[in-house]
């Protein structure tokens, strides 16, 4: 059962990812239900998921739902936008990798979130901020890991290329970009979900919708119950944009998918 | 007449990290006609593989020069189709769009790509495979499509670098069979690279051999066996003298070779 890896049967691979959820549930409601933690600290799961019912019946959470979505979906659009030709173009040329490498690789370790105290200075706490940070969150790394794929493009086929006629751009158009867009695609994947905590941390700082916002006003009513349930319904999100991606990534690109 | 001439080109690459630079290639000249098949045999680090990709256009010579029809070679081109050792279809791209790839770049329109792929999945046998993906494919189709690939694009000279190199003994003995039909048929210059005593004679019209590291040509052997050749012909006395001859020249080169390494 444990040889080293040894594919499992897609059945028994659902089955122990969904058991880990009920254990791990089970262990919440255990310690809540059982008294281990006080309820000030830790909501119970019954109250959790009260809560929740009572913040989209009452509260108009789909509200602050959609606002998030959009402002993730919103600043990480426009960073990939311009951080996908960028890095692509620095991948392929050695001349533009070498002008900006150095400046993004630097730029890359400035914490975004000591970015907010200076956007709210410069673009107030409207939706201008929030973009903006999810923007210096998301566009370095785009940019340097779609340079590195791009830069790892296999000679050999740009030298069949060669061989069969192609000029440069025929290199870049029809060698370069179809061999490095699925690790493209696999990098955005990866990046949207960092895009998720930048977003989160702008609401808990200064919004007045959101669901960080949300989190923040609960905190100040000490209902654990509405926090648990904000950061659940993060993670739900996260967990459908990530599949919505995957299985976009093998329709795009089935060849890389064997079948 | 003379369709590729190869005139004293020598390669040497700088030495790493302050050590002596290497010669791959003595100042070498061969002349390849039209229509001729032409094997050049040789241990493995001989150059061989350099001198062949100097041709391509994909390396530069230190020294000396590649003409092709009269014209100098100063980088890669579609006049002269490649065959690598190492599987290098696209994988994005069905046989049927690999085979497609150079024609589709010089603007064929598309009924005459989709002829051109008809004919040559015919001719290489991969008939049904049209829309597989090469992840689909075993090494021997990988490869035949990648021929089917360099003839689609009617290059003037055909370069193979040990094209059937990584496949099985019996997989490289049909794969042989069919490009010497192909050859037999069509009559296209080729310039073939291998190890393989017995695939030098069995293809070519003629067979270069060349020396030890650094590489330069020792023996240029003419190959009179008629065609069309059938694979019985490997058994003949005459194909068995052509091979005791070679073997002899080989193994002292690779003997020389090995007394080389440290």
């Amino acid at each position: 059962m444990f040889e080293p890896l040894r594919p499992i049967p897609p059945g028994r691979r659902t089955a122990l990812g969904v058991l880990f959820f009920v254990l791990f549930i089970a262990a919440w409601a255990g310690a809540t239900f059982g008294g281990l933690v006080k309820p000030l600290f830790l909501a119970d799961p019954l109250k959790t998921l009260n809560a929740g019912i009572s913040l989209f019946a009452e509260f108009g959470f789909l509200g602050d739902v959609a606002m998030t979505i959009w402002r993730v979906v919103g600043g990480f659009a426009i960073a990939a936008v311009v951080a996908v030709p960028l890095g692509i173009a620095m991948g392929a040329f050695k001349p533009v990798e070498a002008f900006f490498e150095p400046f993004i690789s630097f730029a890359r370790y400035l914490p975004a979130s000591a970015f907010i105290p200076l956007l709210i200075l410069w673009a107030g706490i409207g939706e201008a901020q929030k973009l903006a940070l999810i923007f210096i969150g998301s566009f370095f790394q785009i940019v340097l890991m779609v340079a590195v794929t791009v830069g790892a493009t296999r000679m050999d086929l740009v030298e069949a290329a060669y061989t069969l006629g192609a000029d440069r751009t025929g290199i870049v158009r029809r060698v370069i970009l179809p061999g490095a867009a699925p690790a493209i695609a696999e990098t955005l994947r990866l990046v949207l979900g960092w895009a998720w905590t930048y977003v989160i941390v702008a609401e808990l700082i200064g919004a007045s919708s959101g669901i960080g916002h949300m989190i923040m006003d609960s905190q100040r009513l000490l209902d654990t119950g509405q926090m648990i349930f904000g950061i659940f319904v993060i993670g739900v999100i996260g967990l459908i944009s990530d599949f919505l991606f995957k299985s976009l990534n093998e329709r795009l690109f089935p060849w890389n998918f064997g079948r | 007449m003379s369709r590729l001439r190869v005139e004293e080109v020598a390669r040497t690459f700088p030495g790493v990290r302050g050590g002596p630079p290497t010669v791959a290639l003595q100042p070498t000249d061969i002349e390849v006609a039209d229509n001729d098949f032409i094997t050049i045999l040789g241990p493995s680090g001989c150059g061989k593989s350099t001198l062949l990709r100097i041709v391509a256009g994909l390396d530069r010579p230190s020294s000396g020069r590649v003409v092709l029809d009269g014209k100098p070679v100063t980088g890669p081109g579609r006049d002269r189709g490649m065959v690598f050792q190492s599987y290098t279809l696209f994988p994005w791209l069905s046989v049927a769009d690999n085979i497609a790839f150079g024609p589709r770049e010089r603007g064929v329109p598309k009924p005459e790509q989709d002829a051109l792929v008809a004919r040559y999945v015919e001719r290489v046998g991969l008939k049904g495979f049209e829309h597989h993906y090469p992840k689909m494919l075993s090494g021997g189709m990988q490869q035949r499509t990648a021929l089917a690939r360099a003839l689609a694009n009617d290059p003037a000279i055909l370069l193979l670098d040990e094209p059937f190199g990584a496949l099985d003994n019996q997989t490289r003995a049909l794969m042989q069979e069919l490009l010497l039909g192909i050859w037999e048929a069509d009559r296209k210059t080729v310039l073939f690279v291998t190890h393989d005593i017995e695939e030098a004679i069995f293809m070519a019209n003629r067979v270069a051999v060349m020396s030890a590291r650094p590489g330069r040509i020792k023996t240029d052997l003419r190959i009179d066996l008629p065609h069309p050749r059938h694979y019985t012909i490997k058994t003949t006395p005459e194909f068995a003298a052509y091979k005791a001859r070679l073997t002899d020249e080989i193994r002292e080169e690779s003997i020389r070779a090995a007394a080389m390494v440290p």
